[in-house]
């Protein structure tokens, strides 16, 4: 679903670029922060990312799926996290760090083993996942330009809850 | 929400307020079956101020509408209520309510972006028949009334004559300049408002005006402004008249009536306001215009009078406030990290703690202060009933009066939108359901023939009590009760306490009258209520006795925003519980647990027993006693749920800032296993707000 999103969004950037883009043959680029879980590089637009914390104390809370640790207070504000590992059904780490995301108005804390780095993406190069990849969280997929390995792109549609 | 347009907003917000004005207005005036004279000016200035403001926001139709009843409530300001013989004031009354609900339908679709109703020659129509019919009943025509021929004239905006003649200073001797406020803006609207008013009552080809084109052109509006608006009359009488349409009309600054004199070179129209600024032949002939540069008389003090008590009021965005009491909360409890601060410890700090008791002093009065700003009396909402039972009484050809108790209550602002809902269904349910059908009925059951329904509304200090009584018919258990088995909400073996009886009133699709009213009985009743309530926090309970009435009692906690709560803790985690659901706290020791047969721990308390719900198991937290030596039981209640929560021990009791569950988390149903909430502690982390009916619900139910 994400992916036709994707698509569409592409697409209209095509149609808006077309005349003037020609010519300079512009990239479309957009910047990610990477992350890692579990040995996983996963980027998330840099967009979406508010801020990232350490050394949270997350309060449980009891009655919701057990990827999401509890809540923290930033500031004033509830926020809810989210454990990455547990949501990949993997263990989760004690070590890790919250990086806070707007997604459409909503905020979310994600729990990730470490921050990697900031990157630019030229969108065209990011290529969707396989047909029959069972990969969680994860919408496409691309290598990275200084041959560090392989970024996945964090599908945020399906951090939020279902229903 | 309502960001982007701030006019918008404060057209909507102001018409809606006029309007609730002349509601209770037209309410009052009904009951006494007159409008006094003091009314007819309030309602003239309000559907004077739509009228206007609609046509700043360029909303033709209410324009249009609003003008028409300007014009009849004009005939009745000059001619005063005499002029509408008794015959004709229900259909008076009538009208203005229609009036109220077009434009509240149109403004709700103003506010819903939503394009307006173009439809209105029949409700045009409506007045115009009514203003025709109080002018045919009229025995003598004072000077001064308009001319019948007011109602033949199209309300909507008439062409301007094109053939108007331009220098037609020696036809139309009788000259009125009227200078606008500076700055007011569209000038040439604003004049063709004077125009259209002025043609009700003045023959097309008896007056002109200059510039000629303010309706078309809108450059004219600068020529208005410099050089004011030129109205001329053919006679002196139309000008009369005409002043005191001026002088009521917003934002003019100054009006002068000259007449026209033949002077040796005829001066250009455009020069004549210059040439000619005498206003002594208009003093002479009326007092009024002579008043009026002064400040005006009558209508238009009381006018000013109103401009100056509004001034002590304002209105914010909600938003802010929210905003605000959000900020405060934060600094409430900063305050307390501060001066409790682990640092602190052991230091001898004489002027700290003195200045840390005045912090602590100040940042009350503040959260107090932010508090009240939040508060808004019930009055309005409860005024809003009267309209309510009016219409049923009429519809349903069963007199009843209202009787509005402790209107000055102040609330929370979110309960005040919410609860008006829940009221006026209880009150549709009182006037059909409650209220006997015949006065008859009423007569041999020795009651006033005149049903009666009490809306009461008292403040206990921590929550709100709203009660809806009426003296009607009260609730038949019999009848109840099987309607309740065919709902299949009842069990037919089972024997049912009065209590119980009236809460199947509140179970989800019950519904009593066997026929299906337009007012309720909708199959979908009280439980609505009862669920808007308890989302407010509130709760719901039905009291009645036969033959004697029936008496809704909503309970609302005063504030959602701030509460007292008992802190306990669970392991590692910290819950908060509302104060007002605690019992009693108490210690027992194992022995004193009783095991029922599916091995769930019952207790006895004050000879009862009471469920033991273990807070640990439920929320499945890791840690946490399991002796119940250990920890302390909370004999909690909440509406008719009692039992006995197992926390490990308590923390204290605060008062705390109820902050809600992200969304987020919210979608996961937490609320449902009594998760409320959650609020910040003194060292920033979050205790988690308890909600004991839900708890148990969840605890116990399925």
């Amino acid at each position: 679903m994400n992916e036709d999103i994707l698509f569409a969004k592409d697409q209209v950037f095509d149609l808006t670029n077309e005349d003037e883009a020609a010519a300079d043959d512009m990239v479309d680029t957009q910047k990610y922060l990477i992350f890692i879980a579990d040995d996983l590089k996963l980027g998330v637009i840099a967009e979406y990312v508010v801020e990232i914390l350490t050394n949270q104390s997350i309060t449980y809370l009891p009655r919701v799926p057990d990827f999401i640790r509890g809540i923290i207070n930033m500031r004033g504000q509830i926020i809810p996290i989210l454990d990455i590992r547990l949501r990949l059904g993997k263990p989760p780490q004690e070590d890790s760090l919250v990086v806070v995301l707007n997604l459409d108005g909503t905020q979310l804390g994600i729990l990730v083993d470490a921050v990697d780095q900031m990157i630019d993406i030229d969108r065209s190069v990011i290529l969707p996942m396989p047909s029959h990849s069972t990969q969680l969280l994860v919408s496409g997929m691309c290598s990275l330009p200084d041959g560090s390995g392989t970024m996945m792109v964090l599908d945020c549609e399906q951090l939020m809850p279902h229903e | 929400m309502g960001s982007g347009n701030d006019i918008l907003d404060m057209y909507i917000y102001e018409t809606n307020t006029l309007l609730e004005q002349l509601e209770t207005i037209v309410l009052e005036a009904e009951k006494a079956d007159t409008f006094s004279q003091e009314n007819v000016n309030e309602i003239f200035r309000i559907m004077h101020t739509i009228k206007g403001s609609s046509a700043m926001m360029e909303f033709d139709t209410l324009t249009t509408v609003a003008h028409r009843i300007e014009d009849l409530f004009f005939i009745i300001r000059e001619n005063t209520m005499s002029v509408v013989s008794e015959d004709n004031r229900p259909a008076l009354f009538d009208l203005v309510f229609q009036s109220i609900d077009y434009f509240r339908g149109e403004v709700e679709r103003v506010e819903a972006d939503e394009p307006l109703n173009k439809d209105i020659d029949s409700f045009l129509t409506n007045i115009n028949t009514l203003i025709s019919k109080i002018k045919g009943e009229e025995p003598e025509q004072p000077a001064a009334a308009p001319p019948a021929k007011a109602p033949e004239q199209p309300a909507s905006p008439a062409p301007v004559p094109a053939e108007a003649p331009l220098a037609g200073s020696s036809s139309f001797p009788h000259a009125l300049r009227v200078t606008f406020d500076e700055g007011c803006g569209m000038e040439n609207l604003r004049s063709f408002m004077l125009v259209t008013s002025i043609r009700d009552f003045c023959n097309q080809e008896d007056f002109c005006f200059e510039p000629a084109d303010v309706e078309t052109n809108p450059a004219t509006s600068e020529a208005v402004s410099d050089h004011g608006f030129l109205l001329m009359f053919k006679n002196a009488s139309d000008r009369e008249n005409a002043i005191p349409v001026v002088k009521s009309a917003g934002s003019i600054q100054d009006y002068q009536s000259y007449d026209y004199q033949p002077a040796p070179e005829p001066p250009a129209v455009q020069a004549a306001p210059e040439t000619a600024p005498q206003s002594a032949p208009a003093a002479a002939k009326s007092s009024a215009a002579a008043a009026a540069p002064a400040g005006g008389t009558g209508a238009a003090g009381a006018t000013a009078g109103q401009q100056h008590a509004k001034e002590t009021l304002i209105s914010v965005n909600l938003s802010k406030l929210d905003q605000l009491s959000a900020v405060v909360g934060e600094i409430v409890i900063t305050e307390s990290m501060v001066t409790s601060s682990p640092d602190l410890k052991g230091l001898n700090l004489d002027t700290f703690s003195k200045s840390a008791r005045q912090l602590r002093k100040l940042t009350d009065e503040l959260q107090d202060v932010s508090m009240s700003l939040r508060m808004v009396p019930v009055s309005g909402t409860f005024q809003k009933m009267n309209r309510i039972v009016r219409d049923m009484t009429k519809k349903l050809n069963r007199p009843a009066k209202l009787t509005l108790i402790g209107e000055n209550t102040e609330v929370d602002k979110t309960i005040v939108d919410n609860i008006g809902d829940p009221i006026m269904h209880m009150i549709r349910n009182s006037m059909d359901h409650g209220i006997e059908e015949t006065q008859e009925e009423r007569i041999a059951a020795g009651k006033d023939p005149v049903g009666e329904i009490i809306l009461s509304a008292r403040d206990t200090g921590s929550e709100v009590i709203i009660e809806i009584s009426d003296d009607g018919r009260g609730v038949n258990d019999e009848a109840v009760l099987n309607k309740a088995i065919r709902q299949g909400i009842a069990f037919p073996d089972v024997e049912y306490s009065h209590r119980e009886i009236l809460n199947f009133l509140l179970a989800p699709g019950f519904s009593t009258n066997a026929q299906v009213t337009e007012y309720s009985g909708r199959g979908v009743g009280m439980d609505v209520v009862k669920r808007s309530v308890e989302e407010l926090g509130g709760n719901v309970s039905i009291t009645s006795e036969l033959g004697r009435g029936m008496t809704t009692t909503i309970r609302i906690p005063l504030t959602m925003a701030i509460m007292d709560g008992m802190e306990v803790s669970v392991g590692n985690s910290t819950f908060t519980i509302p104060i007002n659901n605690i019992r009693s706290s108490m210690k027992v020791s194992a022995h004193e647990v009783i095991h029922d047969s599916s091995n769930r721990e019952i207790i006895k308390a004050l000879d009862s027993f009471y469920p033991i719900i273990r807070a640990r198991d439920f929320y499945q937290l890791s840690d946490g006693f399991t002796e119940i030596e250990d920890g302390i039981l909370l004999w909690l209640e909440s509406g008719d749920c009692s039992y006995c929560l197992f926390v490990d021990e308590l923390l204290g009791e605060q008062q705390v800032v109820v902050k809600q569950l992200p969304s987020y988390v919210n979608s996961y149903n937490v609320k449902n296993f009594g998760i409320n909430g959650c609020t910040l502690l003194g060292d920033g982390s979050i205790s988690i707000i308890l909600d004991v009916a839900n708890l148990y619900k969840a605890a116990h139910g399925a």
